[in-house]
């Protein structure tokens, strides 16, 4: 019923101190964690073996893997028999025998406190791979038998801050994806016949890069390469590793709408790319043996796209100011950048087969996606109106870290009278308790004055990020030097601004 | 949180029965009016509030009206998009204005005929929306012109190319006749989520 649905997030908020910090260990009230083994209790083991296309010999395949691994683990010695060390051996050269570490309702923590109180615990010193949220579950890999066996008797000697007991359950699997993946590549190269190809599978590290960031504190981090710092409030910095964000996305041709100019790309492995040239001589082929291969072909993807030179420079400072405030600032001082009326909704995608994903538990209650919400009043009632409503919302939010340079922007504006402006920020979200999710965000906007932009619609949609994106994402934290001084400024500026607005009518230019 | 806007939704659960007739029309019956427009056309009954002359609507009317009139196009409109673009793609420019704006994974197309070439070497497509959300645009931006924003995201698979996940958004603007509200699209803006290992 939908009474007790609007209670659970209406309580979900109120954990939230007035800082808009979480603390860390269980706060949310989900039902005790069950001591049964996770294939059982959740029936997902089967759904979460992996595809691997490139196909894995027999003797990796699940069944015997299973076998081979239990008679390890349960051996009460660390020597192995001769032929199993033969058999293993020869695994390690392909894919290594590998474990998944599956601890129920681990979304509850933090991925670092976690794996440190775990480590605490384990007799052998353990590298977690590929460590991710699965639905309530947080789960890794580790290479190794022993090591697996050692994580397994970890179970039921670690608690949470509450005096809960963390359950952990290991058991053998295929190699993780990204493993598989740089194999995968490797292989490749060796048989490619091109030269001088690069082999972006060969770079990939196993390494997780992830920045652990004391919530509360912005411990700055030198991540050298010239990243943002001091400057970043310049916007010099910034803009910069976005210029070069851009530069280094950019295909080196023009989309152009004429149909003989179309350069492309084939981001499609099986397509080929076939010679222009007839062998009757003749310097064009039939028309109909180019639209042929003209019509499969998409236009180069491209960077962030600015309609406007001269608002390019305020738009980036707005997206500045606005995530600065929104992931380590007060976010009431976004009051200041919202119009009087503002509109605010967000949404995640629709599943008909799951409807309410429990990964996306915050926002099930304020999803406004229209493809599954279909009570008209409910549809009026989900669109945040007023900046008043809509600030107090996005201030109980949770906490967020915004990586700047992976933003793509899209940025158009009515060209006759400026009157409106219109962000599509596609980027990366990363959140305190560790997952990584994807988003895109919709801004419409009028200039408040000729250097700042006041917020008239604003749109969030959240969605799953893909493991690549998990990867690449590096989360810079901003410095604690000024930050109130300019968080404070930036308000004050765009509560002016925004007054002057609201007391000149708009001009007719 | 979820606090009631008093100021502008005057109604209650059952108000929604006791609407005009206005708003008890289903999409279907607005191609009905399909002698004064062609069958592409994303129309609606006529707006409540607006005046003959196609003035603005103003912020008298309740917002909760707003609000529904907004849903109304933006279903309407991503019902006929999206099957345009799959099947009928040659008629797909008859949905935007003369000077709309497409920018494409970063690469920008203005006017018909641009959009016309565009949309003709596009390869052919399958879009799934999974994602629907629209926003009645405020006045203050648009002065002229009752305006809609509508997000949508979902997988597209064009042919010869492996599927993406797409996000895309639209600002609708309503162009008022007699009898309905025909809504062209200003600018549209599209973007593969994975765009950068496309």
């Amino acid at each position: 019923p939908q009474g007790k649905r609007r209670c659970w997030g209406t309580c979900r908020r109120r954990y939230y101190n007035l800082s808009g910090q979480v603390s860390s260990g269980s706060h949310l009230s989900f039902q005790q964690q069950q001591d049964g083994n996770p294939a059982t209790s959740y029936g997902h083991a089967d759904t979460q073996m992996r595809y691997t296309p490139y196909g894995i010999p027999p003797y990796h395949q699940r069944g015997s893997f299973q076998k081979r691994d239990l008679t390890i683990v349960n051996m009460d010695t660390k020597e192995k028999p001769p032929e199993r060390k033969t058999e293993r051996k020869r695994q390690e050269e392909t894919l290594g025998s590998w474990f998944k570490v599956t601890i129920p309702f681990g979304i509850k923590y933090e991925e670092k406190w976690l794996l440190n109180l775990i480590q605490k615990h384990c007799g052998v010193p353990f590298t977690p791979v590929e460590f991710h949220y699965e639905k309530m579950q947080a789960q890794f890999f580790v290479e190794n038998a022993n090591i697996a066996f050692a994580l397994k008797n970890v179970n039921g000697k670690i608690y949470n801050e509450a005096k809960e007991r963390i359950s952990v359950f290991v058991e053998p699997c295929d190699a993780p994806h990204s493993v598989q993946k740089e194999l995968r590549s490797a292989k490749v190269a060796q048989i490619k016949l091109t030269l001088n190809k690069p082999n972006e599978g060969s770079q990939e590290s196993l390494d997780l890069q992830r920045l652990y960031f004391d919530p509360g504190m912005a411990t700055a981090v030198n991540l050298g390469q010239g990243r943002a710092e001091g400057s970043a409030w310049e916007g010099h910095s910034v803009k910069s590793a976005w210029e070069m964000d851009k530069g280094q996305r950019l295909g080196p041709d023009e989309m152009c709408a004429d149909r003989n100019r179309l350069s492309t790309t084939f981001p499609d492995e099986s397509s080929s790319i076939r010679s222009d040239v007839p062998s009757d001589g003749q310097e064009t082929p039939p028309a109909t043996h180019r639209a042929a291969e003209a019509c499969q072909r998409l236009p180069t993807c491209k960077g962030s796209f600015f309609g406007s030179d001269e608002l390019k420079s305020v738009v980036l400072q707005f997206l500045q100011q606005y995530y600065l405030i929104h992931d380590y600032g007060d976010r009431h001082h976004l009051l200041g950048v919202y119009h009087d009326e503002a509109c605010f909704s967000l949404t995640i995608p629709f599943n008909p087969e799951d409807p309410d994903p429990i990964r996306f538990y915050e926002y099930l209650e304020e999803n406004r996606n229209l493809k599954k919400l279909k009570d008209p009043h409910l549809r009026v009632q989900l669109l945040n109106h007023t900046k008043v409503d809509i600030v107090t919302y996005l201030y109980v939010f949770p906490k967020t870290q915004h990586d700047l340079s992976s933003f793509v922007v899209d940025m158009w504006f009515q060209t006759e009278t400026m009157l409106w402006v219109l962000l599509s920020v596609i980027a990366v979200e990363g959140r305190y308790q560790g997952c990584v999710r994807a988003f895109t965000r919709t801004f419409i906007a009028t200039p408040a004055t000729s250097s700042s932009l006041c917020i008239v619609n604003d749109q969030l949609f959240v969605s799953d990020s893909s493991r690549d994106e998990t990867e690449s994402v590096l989360f810079i934290p901003m410095p604690t030097c000024s930050q109130q001084e300019m968080v404070c400024s930036f308000s004050i500026t765009s509560r002016m601004n925004f007054q002057k607005w609201m007391d000149e009518p708009p001009s007719q230019k | 949180m979820r606090k009631f806007t008093s100021d502008w939704y005057q109604g209650d659960r059952e108000g929604t029965h006791g609407r005009s007739n206005h708003f008890h029309e289903e999409p279907q019956t607005s191609h009905a009016c399909r002698g004064s427009r062609t069958r592409e056309d994303v129309a609606t009954p006529p707006l409540l509030g607006q005046g003959a002359s196609g003035s603005p609507l103003t912020m008298s009317m309740d917002f909760k009206t707003y609000v529904d009139q907004a849903c109304r196009a933006a279903e309407e409109f991503v019902n006929i998009y999206y099957e345009t673009m799959d099947k009928r793609r040659r008629a797909l420019t008859r949905l935007y204005l003369d000077k709309a704006t497409l920018i494409w994974n970063g690469n920008v197309v203005t006017g018909l005929e641009a959009l016309t070439n565009f949309f003709e070497t596009l390869p052919s497509s399958e879009f799934q929306v999974n994602m629907l959300d629209c926003q009645p645009v405020h006045e203050q931006a648009t002065q002229a012109h009752t305006t809609v924003l509508v997000v949508t995201s979902g997988t597209v698979k064009f042919d010869g190319n492996k599927q993406h996940y797409f996000n895309q958004n639209f600002l609708l603007t309503a162009q008022p006749t007699p009898n309905n509200t025909v809504w062209k699209i200003a600018s549209d803006c599209f973007r593969f989520q994975d765009w950068a290992s496309s």
